[in-house]
């Protein structure tokens, strides 16, 4: 039986109600494997959403409907236009960073061995390993030149403190750097398995009609991949916009690198948690979700990229 | 002469290769120095990170030394934190597959109203960062009365739609229609199939799911930060952060604590180890899901 004939089947007998009693315990059935599910989904996917939607018109304070207001209260706020310039450079430079390096790399581990490509391929993808607050903790090390393993690169620019090093590579640049070190990884990998898969009578082809590396590279295996390097780069702006952890922790290495509100999302954490005006932050977490839903809904109606039926 | 015409078609290959290797050269340095430095660094003393280089390997002395500084602090607080971690993970991630592949199971081999609707917003959710739900989910459990509990942080965290996907994935290519119809012809109901068709094949997407919501619960940083305040409940990344915070090691304030750089590197490596483990152990699983997760469709 396949899926249509069980569509079918089921909307006859939505229809006569009498028709099929055993098919309608079947579609029953189905409803109660997804319970847990759709309960969990609604609790923490729908929910919430909605919520800070509804929260967003209220004064949370006073506890009266007032409209646009928290809008109003917060893009009047200088920090937001500050904030969201810092989260457009990093986003900016971590997405072209991300798609040149992996793309980079992969062309670069698909044009040697096999087996020496395969343990490159694992050594760019365990820095996945670290996340969030480890890859702080980590890169406040290796940004400080009196303690880091890059050193003699700093000591190449005249960076002589971490203070040094932050300056001259911008927060934004420092972000893009550590979104790059952990995340590119797992994408290269990625591409590794689809230029695999690119037919060897292609590369052939190309070989007998004078291709050279660069060439092969450029205009038989780069349009392979150009779809998945377009996803990455969607899914990795839509993360960025949300950044959080990376400028919240930053202030471990001091006061002098403490950022509290240099991102969208920590602006909104910070009229939560510092001023109780869970209002104005739920109305920036609507402004802030409705970028990535919006993204979203780009990916999988537009793009296809997703299977869906 | 065939000689010189194979070398002269061999000369700007080896110009692309020197730039080839070195840019590699250069990769293997970037991604794979500043792990080795995090685990040499573990080993060694104070002193010894600022004066002895930065590759330099530390001794057992020190790094036991490190070792019962950090267990210690505050009355054992980081096994607490540990266990916690360990409570939160199992948790979560045994949540997720109970709820995960049912859900996946029955959207790839069934249909029924609304299926399509459960798929559409499965994806959204799975597509949208989890970072920005994170203060919504703190505002609804705020009104619930479930923030600064195990349950609050076990129930958000199990709710994994990209791995209903994985799974939905899974079956929909791995399950043949003329599997379930033997089995409906041997007269199984659907609880039956699931349990003896489904469940049995189902093995690698339960180590896949188990995998990936297992990364995304031990890591979990900033979903814990703004659920719990109290720091007898604190997860291994939110207690680690509070430590370090609290004893100004990263920003060499003078402080009466034991926790200076070595404690902090060390800290950093429980929370790391056991992530960087199971990369190791489950490479292959890692890699074949990352590509369905990624490319199918």
């Amino acid at each position: 039986m396949t899926a249509a004939e069980i569509a079918g089947g089921a909307s006859q007998a939505a229809r006569r109600p009498a028709a099929s009693k055993k098919r309608r315990r079947s579609v029953l059935v189905s409803y109660l494997f997804l319970l847990p599910y759709l309960l969990l989904l609604l609790m923490f996917g729908v929910l919430p959403v909605f919520y800070a939607f509804g929260l967003s018109f209220f004064d949370t304070i006073g506890g009266v409907f007032w409209w646009f207001t928290n809008y109003q209260s917060a893009l009047a706020d200088f920090r937001l236009s500050a904030s969201v310039i810092n989260v457009l450079t990093y986003v900016v430079i971590w997405v072209a960073v991300t798609v040149i390096g992996v793309v980079a790399l992969s062309l670069m581990l698909d044009s040697i061995g096999r087996r020496s490509a395969t343990a490159l391929r694992t050594v760019f993808f365990l820095p996945g390993a670290i996340t969030s607050s480890a890859i702080v903790v980590l890169w406040l090390f290796m940004l400080d030149p009196l303690v880091s393993p890059f050193q003699p690169i700093y000591h190449l620019l005249g960076w002589t403190s971490r203070q040094n090093v932050v300056g001259g590579l911008g927060f934004a640049g420092i972000f893009a750097l550590m979104g790059y070190f952990a995340g590119s990884g797992g994408w290269i990998v990625v591409f590794g398995g689809s230029l695999a898969s690119v037919p060897s009578e292609l590369n052939e082809a190309a070989k007998i009609d004078g291709a050279n590396r660069w060439q092969m590279a450029m205009l038989i295996k780069l349009p392979m991949i150009w779809r998945s390097v377009g996803l990455m780069a969607i899914l990795s702006f839509a993360g960025g916009l949300q950044i959080f952890v990376e400028p919240q922790l930053m202030q471990l290495g001091g006061i002098q690198f403490s950022r509290t509100d240099w991102s969208v999302n920590q602006l909104a954490f910070l009229y939560a948690f510092s001023q109780g005006d869970f209002g104005i932050s739920a109305a920036l977490s609507t402004m802030l979700l409705t970028a990535s839903i919006a993204i979203a809904l780009v990916i999988i109606f537009a793009t296809k990229f997703y299977k869906i039926d | 002469m065939a000689v010189a015409a194979a070398r002269a078609v061999q000369t700007p290959f080896s110009i692309g290769r020197f730039v080839v290797f070195a840019v590699l050269a250069f990769a293997v340095i970037f991604y794979g120095a500043p792990l080795l430095w995090l685990f040499a660094a573990g080993t060694r003393s104070q002193d010894s990170l600022y004066t002895a280089g930065p590759y330099a390997v530390g001794n057992w002395s020190s790094f036991i030394q490190t070792w019962t500084n950090l267990t210690t602090y505050n009355n054992f607080q980081m096994v607490r934190w540990a266990l916690n971690s360990v409570i939160y993970t199992v948790g979560g991630v045994g949540l997720a597959l109970i709820t995960v592949v049912p859900a996946g199971y029955v959207l790839a081999l069934y249909d029924f109203r609304g299926r399509k609707l459960v798929l559409i917003i499965t994806l959204i959710a799975m597509i949208t960062p989890s970072s920005a739900t994170v203060l919504p989910i703190f505002l609804e459990l705020n009104v619930l009365g479930l923030t600064n509990t195990y349950a609050g942080l076990i129930l958000a965290s199990a709710f994994f739609p990209f791995g209903v996907y994985l799974s939905y994935i899974f079956f929909s290519s791995s399950m043949p229609a003329s599997i379930m119809d033997a089995g409906q012809i041997d007269g199984c109901n659907r609880f039956q199939q699931f349990l003896y068709i489904g469940l049995p094949l189902a093995g690698p997407l339960l180590a896949l799911v188990a995998f990936f919501a297992f990364l995304a619960n031990w890591s979990n940083y900033f979903l814990a930060f703004v659920l719990l305040s109290d720091d007898k409940l604190f997860n291994l990344p939110v207690g680690m952060t509070a430590m370090i915070s609290g004893s100004g090691a990263l920003s060499n304030t003078p402080s009466p604590i034991p926790i200076k750089i070595p404690e902090c590197i060390l800290a950093c490596i429980f929370v790391v180890l056991p992530v960087l483990v199971i990369f190791l152990i489950s490479q292959r699983f890692v890699r074949a899901g990352l590509l369905s997760g990624a490319e199918k469709g």
